[in-house]
């Protein structure tokens, strides 16, 4: 262990307190890197950003770069962006369509593949090189549910819809709500934050609890909140994952169950009328208890998040233990009319993303978190997570743990997973070693 | 078509001058009257695309329009009159946390260009800006930015009636993009 405190110590074993040194240690940020984003499926993006062959767009594993691309097979293929001769990135756009990467350093040359198709200078050697083996390193796993692209870098990993779990239940609400589907519309905003990477996702698994504190010049007083307090549930469905919803009681006329949409977007007209036709689908699609739940708020673990009234699917990768890119995306109905697509556009920027009013609360909360994380004689006063201990239970009408919209048991399981998946990779090193 | 005079070019100037004092001084209320009520103000994203084979050896190549969101594309911003005030108005309060405490801003105007439009009292007018901000203790970055403003005279004073702000970053690396440019 290169930390001086034994995991048990760094999450209780309720999940109740958490160690300052999780957000800032750096060995345990390269046992994150080695047995979590190793090892777990990692979001890559979303299918409608790449519907043509050819088309691609680059993406992280933690700090690994990946290609994910679209082949000739029509198949999603994820690959090292580094060149196998000499490592320089063969891809060097956010996206695009292309059928060839080319390396600029001596022009090794791969297709959409990975495979390896030309090299210049073997033309003047004798000994051919063994071209099938010098192809892009694949990432051996890629899966997709509801059209979001899925990579994992460990072989044996379990499939992807057994990763997700009760998580899938949900995922559907948004991911497979509309006839036509769902659709990504243009590049990622990206941002750093001197943050540590757990602390967006941990904000997301359900974090009602500071909305209208740290967001208080917005929503201190809005209908929304009180809503959430009076509906609102943090529900776990598989360890690790989390999600907020409102779950609006039997009877509740449509129009307070619409979509999950919030604030301005829902007061126009426009807006509305949208919301009110596209719900009339929904209890058919996903049942009657869904057509009452609106969600809020998701994370699955390791570092996906998205955000139901602002339509915005976002990841934390993470830069060291305390820097992380932000990439955020908004998300829509495919078929929904352009002008409506437009106004939650907005919807989405006037809120979220690096200019967005409330984004910048969130990472001016996070950031100062990694600043206090970082005080080493505080180091005996471990975080508080200990709200709603015991109090989640299971619930009649949806799947998974269900607590109190301020019950912290959506945190306490994210971090309980970390420290299992750190105890068991460390386990299995060591095992290695003895061989 | 309005003709461009020295007089006019200066008038634009000490336009930004003044506006850029008010933002540093965070004269936000004030600052809301120097954009007309049917603004169009945005900051589009500044992304990296795979270039253009068929477009080599011409400057379209390297043509800056390919690199910025558009049509249903997500900008970084953009915005209304409703959600400039918004903001201006939000600094103000003892809980906006990002605001509170205030960044130190600094900007610096320059590259002014005037071009005649078709409508009368209409100006095109381009100018870069370098934005000093510092927050906190020492949470110090530098914005640099193109901005395309549409100006128009309104009862004979200039205002912005559309900003279009062309950042320098790809991936951004400062706190917030949340600022008046």
């Amino acid at each position: 262990m290169p930390m001086d405190l034994p995991l048990s110590q760094l999450v209780s074993d309720d999940g109740s307190h958490v160690h300052r040194k999780i957000f800032t240690d750096p060995a345990l940020y390269e046992l994150e890197k080695q047995h979590i984003f190793s090892k777990t499926w990692i979001y890559m993006g979303h299918e409608s950003q790449i519907p043509k062959v050819g088309d691609f767009i680059t993406s992280f594993i933690a700090e690994t770069p990946v290609i994910v691309s679209r082949a000739g097979d029509k198949e999603i293929y994820v690959t090292i962006n580094s060149c196998s001769h000499r490592g320089v990135p063969v891809c060097r756009a956010d996206q695009g369509n292309t059928r060839r990467f080319i390396c600029p350093y001596h022009n090794w040359t791969f297709n959409n593949k990975g495979d390896l198709v030309s090299i210049p200078q073997e033309r003047k050697v004798c000994n051919k090189p063994e071209k099938a083996e010098l192809g892009l390193k694949r990432v051996p796993r890629v899966e997709t549910y509801r059209g979001l692209i899925y990579a994992c870098m460990d072989e044996n990993v379990e499939p992807l819809t057994d990763y997700l779990g009760g998580m899938a239940w949900y995922l559907d609400c948004f991911f497979d709500r509309f006839d036509g589907g769902i659709e990504v519309i243009g590049s990622p905003h990206k941002w750093t934050i001197n943050c540590n990477w757990k602390l967006p996702v941990e904000n997301h698994l359900g974090d009602i609890g500071h909305g209208p504190y740290l967001h208080g010049s917005i929503l201190q007083g809005t209908p929304q909140v009180q809503e959430l307090e009076d509906t609102g549930l943090n529900v776990v469905p598989k360890p690790g994952h989390g999600l907020s919803v409102r779950l609006m009681p039997e009877g509740t006329p449509d129009e307070m169950c619409m979509f999950g949409m919030d604030g301005v977007a829902g007061m126009d007209p426009e807006v509305n009328q949208y919301l009110r036709e596209s719900h009339k689908k929904v209890t058919e699609r996903l049942g009657e208890v869904r057509s009452r739940l609106k969600p809020l708020c998701y994370s699955v673990f390791p570092n996906l998040s998205f955000l139901w009234p602002n339509m915005t699917l976002r990841t934390s990768h993470p830069r060291g233990p305390g820097q992380i890119e932000y990439w955020s995306w908004f998300v829509i109905e495919k078929n929904a009319p352009e002008h409506i697509k437009e106004k939650l556009k907005i919807h989405y920027t006037m809120m979220f993303g690096p200019g967005g009013l409330l984004e910048g609360e969130d990472a001016e909360a996070w950031s100062q978190q990694f600043s206090g994380s970082n005080i080493d004689y505080a180091d005996d006063r471990t975080y508080y997570y200990g709200l709603g201990l015991g109090e989640e239970e299971s619930h009649p009408e949806i799947p998974g743990k269900v607590g109190s919209c301020f019950n912290e048991h959506y945190a306490r399981e994210f971090y309980l997973q970390w420290r299992q998946r750190l105890e068991q990779g460390i386990q299995e090193t060591s095992k290695l070693e003895i061989k | 078509m309005t003709e461009i005079t020295r007089d006019l070019i200066s008038d634009v100037e000490q336009f930004y001058f003044r506006e850029a004092r008010m933002l540093d001084n965070r004269e936000f209320q004030q600052w809301l009257r120097l954009v007309t009520t049917d603004v169009e103000y945005r900051v589009p994203v500044r992304y990296i695309p795979q270039p253009d084979p068929k477009k080599k050896e011409t400057e379209a190549f390297l043509g800056v329009e390919q690199e910025l969101s558009q049509g249903l594309e997500p900008d970084f911003r953009k915005e209304n009159f409703f959600i400039l005030s918004l903001r201006a108005m939000r600094a103000f309060k003892l809980n906006s946390w990002t605001d509170n405490p205030p960044a130190r801003t600094r900007r610096f105007i320059s590259n002014v260009e005037v071009l005649p439009t078709d409508q009368e009292g209409c100006y095109e007018a381009y100018s870069n800006t370098m934005i000093y901000y510092s927050r906190h203790q020492k949470d110090n970055h530098t914005f640099t930015a193109q901005r395309k403003d549409l100006l128009r005279l309104e009862k004979g004073e200039l205002k912005i009636a559309k900003r279009e702000v062309i950042i320098d970053w790809n991936i951004i690396t400062g706190p917030s993009l949340s600022i008046f440019y």
